[in-house]
């Protein structure tokens, strides 16, 4: 299933899309993850990742009203799908179920 | 929030926005645009205006993603543009058959000469280059001179590679000698099959002959194969010579009839681009056989061709300086100041070396430059056939031009279009001309004596190349049509009427370039064909017709002579005979002589001849005798030398010359007893300089000194004569194969360079007229066609046909005189500048510029005619009612 896979920038930015509900665009997707995350990915980056995710179906869009800052130029709002979301959890329970097997904390640090 | 105002104040660079735009698809467009825009208008509030500006660049270039960039969609209709190019190509190339056909015809055959030019004068800059050493290896040759008389020569004595390789062993890595007798042929046998020949190409080697140079052996070890005495290397055509299927390996060649050389390995033929070419190798040491056992010690007879190569990081010049001390060493006293060694690199042999005793004739640098020159001369001229009438054609693809705008087309896809068309008319005639240069190769390499494979069209360098120039040729050429014809004013074209071609100043200027350019060739073509006339034919002082030439070097002939000579002198059509050092008028030796009144001896040109030298040559006599037979001393004691030697002695007349004493290598010899008048005794490429005839009558000389028979016959009967002539020689020297040449056909060989030269200006220039005539024949069509109506009109008011011609052809007529004018200084510049390198040339005189005008101006005058004549046949009423 190629379709699940999420790279981890991807999986970030999957994230916080989800965690900004109404408002997630570029700029703002961009301003939370150098908040998050302390990387500041480049808009390039950043919209590189939203077109892939949105390929796979994990995140759809559509095109916001025209306002007068940016130039008076639209924005593009994403939304996490049911698909995405479910990829999320996937992820996170692999994660998860993975982490549970690692030994004690002392035992690494032995 | 940002007022307006305020962001009015503060934007950001506008070329990054429009690079955005031009690389970003619609899509995305707006959104990116938005992004970058509000980022900015962050940046802007935190940070100095510069900082913000650099950011917003930034960010643009970060958005050069696989993704954003345009495609699909916008290929498909790129494909689809091409498509229409394509097809509109296609159908304006059959609309106007005539035009195209001298479009691509002009071009295909300029492009051909290009390649065939091309071809040539890379396979001339590829000589020797095949040695992986070949940046290292180095010709040693000898300057022997005082004031201004000796020889420059490129080989040797026998001592001297060796004390080269041993004096300056850490600057020389390997040192190889050649020699051949300076013998034009040599005879081998296969005693086992009776087959036996005079061979041209006999070289002995010494054992380092594979350490210099890469030739391959195709059988047999390179460390050995010529370490043992008595040796021979053959290559694959001459074993199957002399062996046809047999293998050759270990089996024993005969030469000279005396001396047992056996196989011990088989060479590759050698490579045309190699400056001297061989058949045999025999291993050095078997010529100690010759010479008594050793080799030869002096150092001051140099028949050696000495190569060495230079270890890695030594400099020629750290050779070149230790070269003097060298020479007072070794050299015998009475020449070593005379002499200085040079060394001269392998690969500028054959463009450039031009030395008394080179191995075969070089060819000439210049001829390289010239033959360059022309292959330019025809590109431009095919090329600006091509552009003219492409312009030409403007007129008639007006309306769609104009169709075209008003239906939206930008000026920028017209351009596209009109150079997609430009590139893709030139391609064709690549691939036309690509087609001829494959009929013709065959043909060419016989021409030039080259043997180029055909496959060198297939060469990565080669295609890349041809390929580069299609595109440039195209580029260029469709730039400018490209531009007239998008520029036409939609309105106008399509109202139709008169449509006025901005173009005509620039194809007046084109045509006038054309025709100098033509000129010019054909100029030169004149003056090469005279020069190389006036070469061949200009009297040498001396008959070179009806000598036969017999080479009798190391052949028993010196005990034979006597008879010989009788034998043959019986047929009434042998009128004289006599014996001769080198071939009369081309090659000669050099000897010390100290003439009285000199104080130290000094080289000056020599000649060894037998009796009957000066009659048989038919060479004048200007004062004294010449060698007489009943004089036993004239032997050693007597000397002839030539009016130029009298004049350098500072003697006033021949006459006061007669009776001077000579001092030869010491000895005090004898006195001048004739002088004859001065002879080309070498090529006319040389001025006319001193020269010492002297008889040489020891039986012994024909090891060394006397290289040929020469044979004056009678014209009329040449078959007979040389039949007399073999009979004589099976009577003297059965055993041996008789050969012989004619002495003018070897003089010939002299001017190669030039007749060369002289072919291939001749073909291209005629092909260049041609192309020219083709792009006149083009331009005149398309003026006659533009003028249908005036002729109409003119017509209908009683124009008659001659006055049309006149109307026609008077701009051509002044262009081409504007041509000629250009056309003179140039050539005669260049030619003079050519001519100055020969010796003996001809005046730059008026004839070739008044002809090659007139010559231009009469097909011209033709083509154009042809078309004024058609038209004067139109009838008005069809091209007046056709509005």
């Amino acid at each position: 299933m190629k379709h699940t896979q999420l790279g981890e920038f991807e999986e970030l930015v999957l994230l916080v899309v989800g965690s900004l509900h109404e408002n997630a665009y570029s700029i703002s997707i961009k301003a939370e993850l150098k908040e998050k995350t302390k990387r500041n990915p480049s808009i390039g980056a950043l919209h590189s990742a939203l077109n892939r995710l949105e390929k796979k179906g994990f995140i759809t869009s559509y095109e916001g009203g025209a306002t007068t800052e940016r130039g008076g130029r639209r924005k593009r709002f994403y939304q996490i799908t049911a698909f995405g979301r479910k990829a999320l959890d996937q992820s996170y329970e692999l994660r998860s179920s993975l982490y549970h097997t690692l030994p004690n904390i002392g035992y690494a640090g032995k | 929030m940002l007022g307006n105002e305020e962001g009015k104040r503060k934007t950001p660079p506008k070329w990054p926005d429009k690079f955005l735009g031009w690389f970003c698809h619609e899509d995305h467009l707006e959104i990116l645009r938005g992004d970058v825009y509000e980022l900015y208008e962050e940046h802007i509030e935190t940070m100095p205006k510069w900082k913000a500006d650099l950011l917003f660049i930034l960010n643009i270039l970060g958005l050069c993603r696989p993704f954003v960039f345009k495609r699909k969609s916008q290929n498909s209709i790129h494909i689809a543009m091409f498509r229409n190019y394509f097809k509109v190509t296609y159908r304006n190339f059959i609309k106007q058959k005539v035009y195209s056909m001298l479009n691509i015809s002009g071009l295909a055959i300029g492009l051909a000469c290009a390649i065939l030019i091309f071809i040539y004068i890379s396979d001339e800059l590829s000589y020797d280059k095949f040695h992986s050493k070949s940046d290292r290896i180095y010709r040693v040759l000898e300057k022997f001179e005082s004031e201004g008389v000796g020889e420059h020569s490129a080989s040797l004595p026998f001592p001297t590679g060796p004390a080269l390789k041993n004096d300056f062993g850490r600057q020389v890595e390997h040192a190889v000698r050649f020699f051949n007798f300076q013998s034009p042929s040599l005879a081998l046998a296969n005693k086992a099959a009776d087959k036996g020949f005079n061979e041209s190409s006999i070289f002995f080697a010494d054992s380092t002959f594979f350490d210099v140079f890469d030739f391959e052996l195709i059988e047999g070890d390179k460390e050995t194969a010529l370490d043992d005495p008595n040796s021979i290397l053959i290559t694959r055509s001459m074993a199957k010579k002399y062996f046809v299927d047999d293998d050759p390996m270990g089996k024993t060649l005969e030469f000279q009839g005396d001396q047992n050389l056996m196989i011990t390995g088989i060479l590759e033929d050698s490579p045309k681009n190699a400056h001297f070419q061989f058949d045999f190798i025999v291993s050095f040491s078997s010529l100690k056989a010759s010479f008594g056992g050793s080799y030869p010690t002096s150092w001051y007879w140099n028949p050696c061709w000495t190569y060495i190569v230079l270890e890695e990081n030594t400099k020629p010049s750290d050779l070149l300086g230790q070269f003097p001390d060298f020479v007072q060493k070794y050299f015998p006293d009475f020449v070593k100041d005379d002499i200085e060694l040079q060394l001269q690199p392998v690969e500028d042999i054959h463009l450039t070396s031009k030395l008394d005793y080179e191995i075969a004739a070089n060819s000439d640098m210049k001829n390289v430059y010239i033959f360059g020159m022309v292959a330019v001369f025809v590109l431009i001229i095919a090329a600006i056939n091509f552009i003219y009438l492409s312009t030409a054609r403007a007129n008639k693809r007006a309306k769609e031009v104009g169709v075209r705008k008003a239906l939206g087309s930008a000026k920028s896809q017209l351009i596209n279009q009109f150079i997609f068309e430009s590139i893709l008319l030139t391609f064709t005639s690549l691939l036309i001309g690509v087609f001829i240069v494959i009929l013709i190769l065959p043909g060419f390499n016989a021409l030039t004596e080259k043997t180029v494979p055909i496959s060198i069209l297939l060469e990565p360098l080669f295609l890349f190349n041809l390929i580069g120039a299609g595109l440039i040729i195209g580029l260029l050429s469709g730039f400018y049509p490209a531009f007239v014809l998008s520029s036409f004013k939609t309105v106008s074209v399509l109202k139709g009427g008169h449509l006025k071609i901005n173009g005509m100043n620039f194809r007046r200027i084109l045509v006038t370039a054309q025709f100098s350019i033509s000129i010019m060739l054909i100029i030169g073509t004149f003056i090469v064909l005279k020069q190389l006339d006036f070469l061949q034919s200009k009297d040498a002082g001396f008959d070179d017709e009806n000598i036969v030439m017999v080479p009798v070097i190391q052949s028993p002939m010196g005990q034979h002579y006597e008879n010989f000579k009788i034998a043959a002198l019986q047929s009434p059509h042998i009128s004289s005979m006599t014996a001769v050092e080198e071939i009369v008028g081309a090659k000669y030796q050099v000897g010390n002589y100290l003439f009285e009144g000199m104080e130290e001896s000094k080289p000056f040109p020599r000649f060894n001849v037998r009796h009957d030298f000066v009659s048989t040559m038919n060479i004048p006599l200007a004062a004294g005798r010449a060698y007489d037979q009943t004089i036993q001393t004239d032997d050693s004691l007597a000397l002839i030398v030539n009016e130029t030697l009298v004049h350098s002695m500072g003697w006033d007349t021949p006459q006061e010359a007669v009776g001077k004493r000579f001092n030869f290598r010491g000895e005090l010899k004898g006195r001048i007893v004739g002088v004859v008048e001065d002879y080309n005794f070498a090529s006319k490429h040389y001025p006319i300089a001193p020269l010492v005839i002297t008889l040489n009558t020891r039986p012994r000389a024909f090891n060394l000194f006397i290289k040929y028979v020469a044979i004056k016959i009678d014209g009329t009967q040449t078959k007979t004569a040389i039949a007399d002539l073999e009979r004589a020689w099976v009577s003297v020297l059965p055993d041996r194969p008789f050969d012989f040449f004619f002495l003018d056909d070897r003089i010939n060989d002299s001017y190669k360079s030039e007749m060369k030269l002289s072919d291939i200006t001749v073909i291209f220039s005629t092909l260049a007229i041609l192309v020219a005539c083709l792009g006149l024949f083009g331009l005149a069509t398309f003026s006659v066609e533009q003028r249908t109506k005036e002729i109409g009109v003119r017509k209908v008011l009683g124009i008659n046909t001659s006055q049309i011609m006149l109307l026609l052809s008077r701009e051509f007529m002044v262009l081409i005189g504007i041509a000629f004018l250009i056309a003179i200084p140039l050539a005669y510049y260049s030619l003079n500048e050519w001519l100055n390198d020969f010796a003996f040339r001809i005046d730059i005189q008026i004839w070739p510029f008044i002809l090659a005008g007139a010559m231009t101006f009469f097909i011209s005058a033709i083509t154009v005619a042809f078309h004024a004549l058609k038209a004067s046949y139109i009838n008005p009423t069809e091209t007046l009612k056709s509005e």
